[in-house]
Parts: structure tokens; sequence; C-alpha cells
């Protein structure tokens, strides 16, 4: 027991190194979020009565880039490079691979939670109750696990270099047509009815029902919709990782 | 009597991928500490082999034990250390940083200085992977191979794409763990490597392995030259000239290995003066195949 311990220590240890030493990698996942929190939220003029909103819909963004990318591109590289194959020839835990990468994968999206929290609190002056910003922060923590499987789906379909053009076009329309960057009801009609197809429109539809946010909201039919496409996403990833196995 | 379970055991293996056949029925059995080469060109079913021995893919019909265990299994996986064919180690990682994780998986590890010290990493054990010289990673790959102390190493073309010191340098470090009781199965097409490192020989082509034995037996099916020419001389006749031992058609060339070159030409020139087109050569890879696999149906 101590032993696989040690060994998932070590293997999420790996992770984060490199995570950390790869700054096309940090760039996009912990610095975008913020960057376009800030420009809509605080600089631009009349973004002041937004800031709150705003907050909900890109604590869902923050947490897409490092699922997305972290899982879509690295995996498909170390199949590509043969990585995969070689740590699936070793007595390494099956688990210990993808829970490692989870495990770092949510302490990145912790980490850019926070940062826009701080810039949210301090910096655009949103003020909430505890009780809220930590129910929000629940809610966007644990909707990286959906970004999650969509990431692994590209990872083990995907070589390395089309996962990476996969992955940034994935990541940019789910944003963009699921309302993250601009409030949904700036959308034209056609627009706010596909966005129904999106995790990404949900996701904030329910982070904004935690916060309070003005319009009536069914929370029973955000959730169902995200764990039905929860479940979709899982039985695409086990196909395709059996695909990718049976070569 | 030593009544363990051979350290690997094949049974009329057989890997299909879809039409295509890349095993067609291969026995194996290795006993004991040495090199075993399995040596073949490109698509003979080297990699699909070790491949199946890894538990990677799974075979088409027959069996494979290793000591005992299933292929993929975690005892089986536990007895194994492996250089995969054009594999890369990540890029961000030291060398060292590698090492320790990777002797995390097994139950007893070398230590990681005592590694980077058997595989002469000292230099480098600090550097990230993507700075190293091609030299350096196989060497680097070669420590996670070993690092688990396993007694059965596979090492999929391992010097495929290095220099010849290169070369050299991981044939030393190679034989020096087969010298310590490990059993070391290398594929490889060069003939010299298999020649250099190996205690036995295995011969793979077009999925059938047609020789199995030591080097020094391998040579002897090597020796003599290769004379090719275009020549009017009927097969039957030159089978039957000095020296020769194989005569093959190769399309308007006719090769005809010989024992003894200068006696097997001058009989040969006697019976056609028009003979053209003449070289000859010292036997090739492709050469001791052919004379295997010829060998084995008749």
């Amino acid at each position: 027991m101590n032993r696989i311990w040690q060994s998932f220590v070590l293997e999420t240890g790996a992770e984060l190194l490199k995570a950390f030493r790869a700054p096309e990698f940090i760039f996009p996942t912990l610095g975008m979020p913020v960057a376009f929190y800030s420009l809509f939220a605080i600089l631009l003029p009349g973004s002041s009565n937004n800031s709150a909103h705003l907050l909900a819909t890109y604590g869902v963004f923050a947490v897409m880039g490092p699922a997305i990318f972290g899982f879509g591109i690295s995996v498909a590289n170390e199949r590509d490079k043969g990585w995969l194959d070689l740590k699936l020839a070793a007595p390494s835990q099956g688990f210990s691979y993808i829970g490692a990468k989870v495990f770092s994968t949510l302490l990145f999206s912790s980490i850019s939670l926070i940062i826009i929290y701080l810039v949210a609190g301090f910096g655009a002056g949103v003020e909430l109750p505890q009780s809220t910003w930590a129910m929000m922060l629940v809610s966007h923590v644990l909707a990286t696990f959906p970004f999650i499987l969509i990431g692994l789906i590209i990872g083990f379909s995907c070589s390395g270099n089309a996962a990476i053009a996969i992955s940034n076009v994935i990541f940019l329309a789910l944003a963009a047509l699921g309302g993250l960057w601009i409030p949904m009801m700036l959308f034209p009609q056609s627009m706010q009815t596909f966005a129904h197809f999106l995790p990404t429109f949900h996701l904030s539809e329910i982070a904004l029902f935690i916060l309070g946010a003005s319009g009536e909201r069914d929370i029973a039919y955000h959730l169902m919709i995200v764990g039905l496409m929860s479940i979709i996403l899982l039985l695409l990833t086990t196909l395709a990782w059996s695909k990718q196995r049976s070569r | 009597m030593d009544h363990s379970p051979p350290i690997l055991i094949a049974k009329d293996l057989t890997k299909s991928y879809g039409k295509v056949a890349a095993i067609k029925g291969v026995n194996i059995n290795l006993q004991g500490a040495g090199v075993f080469a399995i040596l073949g060109q490109n698509g003979a079913g080297k990699t699909s082999l070790i491949k199946c021995a890894l538990g990677l893919e799974k075979m088409s019909s027959g069996s494979l034990q290793i000591m005992g265990y299933q292929p993929g299994s975690l005892q089986a996986k536990r007895q194994i250390g492996v250089i995969l064919q054009d594999s890369d180690l990540p890029d961000l990682l030291t060398v060292r940083e590698q090492i320790t994780l990777f002797a995390s998986y097994y139950p007893k590890p070398f230590s990681v200085n005592q590694t980077i010290e058997m595989c002469e990493l000292q230099a480098f054990a600090d550097k990230r992977y993507k700075n190293l010289s091609g030299g350096q990673k196989r060497r680097a790959q070669f420590a996670l191979a070993i690092v688990g102390n396993p007694q059965l190493i596979f090492l999929d073309e391992p010097t495929t794409g290095l220099d010849i010191e290169a070369r050299r340098n991981l044939w030393a470090i190679i034989r020096q763990f087969a010298n310590q009781g490990k059993t070391i199965v290398l594929t490889t097409h060069y003939l010299e490597e298999a020649e250099n490192l190996a205690d036995r020989i295995m011969i793979m082509n077009s999925g059938v392995i047609v020789a199995d034995a030591s080097p020094n037996d391998i040579k002897k099916q090597t020796t003599g030259s290769v004379i090719r020419c275009e020549t009017q001389i009927s097969k039957d006749v030159l089978q039957n000239i000095a020296g020769v031992s194989s005569v093959m058609n190769t399309g308007r060339y006719t090769e005809i290995r010989s024992d003894n070159v200068n006696q097997s030409l001058s009989e040969m020139l006697q019976l056609d003066p028009l003979l053209s087109d003449l070289t000859v050569a010292q036997p090739k890879l492709e050469d001791v195949f052919s004379t295997l696999s010829q060998g084995e149906q008749s």
C-alpha cells in the first residue's frame, strides 16, 4: 500500500513538473482566463455591472484549459512517442497514470480559479456571501471533469499534431458558443438554442444559479443534462481507449 | 536439476492484423542468462513478437508465458524491463526523475544512484531528456529498462540510428547485464550486432523463425561468397560445379553461393564464355535469409 502511494505521489510530481516546465501550457491555461476576465469585467467601459455574472462563466472557462489541453495534447503526445506503451508494459498501477493527471489537472484548475476569484474580489469589486464563494468554487472544480473526458477522447483518438489543432478548436468553440465570454442573452435566438447542446452552457448556468444571477433557471434540467453528457462522454472515452488498444 | 519454468516460452504463436499475418507460428524456449538476438529485416515480425510478450498486443493463437505467467499480468510485468522501438521519454523530465519514477513501479528495484552508475549516466543524469544526444537518450531508456532489477530485458532495436561509438558503448553495458545473470532479448537488423553480442541468434523472416543457433553456426551458413551473373548455364549444371552450395534465379540474373570462388568461376567461364554482368560479393543478410528459408522448405 505504501509503495502504491509513493508511486502515485511520484507520478503526480512528474505531471506537475512537466506542466510547470512548459510555458506553452502555463500561459494559455493560467494566463488567458484571467486576462480575458480582466478585460471584459474590469477594463471595458460599463463592464462593472457584469463582473459577478462574468465570474460565473469565466470560472468555467478557467477549468477548461488545463483539462482539454492537459489531457488532449499530452496524452496524444505520450501515445505518439510510445511513452504510454512503455508505462503499460511496466508494472505501474493502471490508475496512477490517469489518477496523477486528474490530480494535477484539478490542481491547475484550482490555481486558475483562485487567480480569477482574487481578481474578481479585489479588482472588480465582486461581493458575495462566503457560502456562495464556496459553493461556486465547488461547482467550478467539479466542472473540470466533463472537460477531462473531452481531453481524453482527443488524446486517445488523435496524433500529437492533430491533437493540438483539434484541442484548440474545441476549446475556443465550446467557450465562445457556450456563452462563457459574452453573456448568452446577447446572442441571437438560434445560437441560444444551439448552446443547449454544449456542456459549457449548462455548467455556466449552474454557476449562475449558485450566484443568484438575474433570470429564471431550471437547475434540475441543467444538472440532468450535465450528468447525461458526462455519461455519454465517459462511454466515448472507453470506446476511444479500446479502439486505440486494438490497433 | 532446475525445475523453474523457462524464462520465455512460446508455442505455435501467431499474430494477425486483419488479413495480414505478422507471426505465422513461432516456437521459442529461452532458459537461463544470456543475450538472445532476434535478427530480421523490417516487417519480419520481430516487434509484433515483442509486443505480444509484453501484453501490449493480443496474440491471435498459440501461447506465450513469461516465467510461468501470462503476458500483461502484473507478475509477468514485474519480471520484465523494456526498450520499445522508436519510443521516447517525456522531454521535460530529467533522467534522474524518470528513473526515480520507474523504480517505484517495481518491488525490488536497484537504487537510483546504482542505476545511474551501472548505465554510466553520471554526466547527464540531471539534464532534461530533450537536451540529450541520441546515444544518451538510448542509455537513459536502457536505465528505465533495468532499474526494476528484472530477470528479462527486451530491447527492440536499441541501437537503430546510433553512431558506431554510441552503439559499441551500449553493447558493452548490455553484455555486462547478461554476464550478471540476466536474460536479454534483443531485436536487430544488424548482423554485426547479433554476432558481437548474442549467445544465440534466432533469424526471423516473414513471421517465421528460419534459424535458431549460436552465432558460430549461423556464420558457417554465411561463409563463402555470392557470385551474381547473367548466364545460360542451367541450374542443375551449376549445382554440380565444385564449391557451389546453392543456386538461385533472380529474374535475369543467377546467384550462386560458393565456398571456392576461384574454382567455381573458372569452371563457369569454361562452360559459358559469354557469361556477363559478373559480380562477386560477401553474403548479405538477405542471402542468409534466402538460404535459410530454402533450407526450411526442402
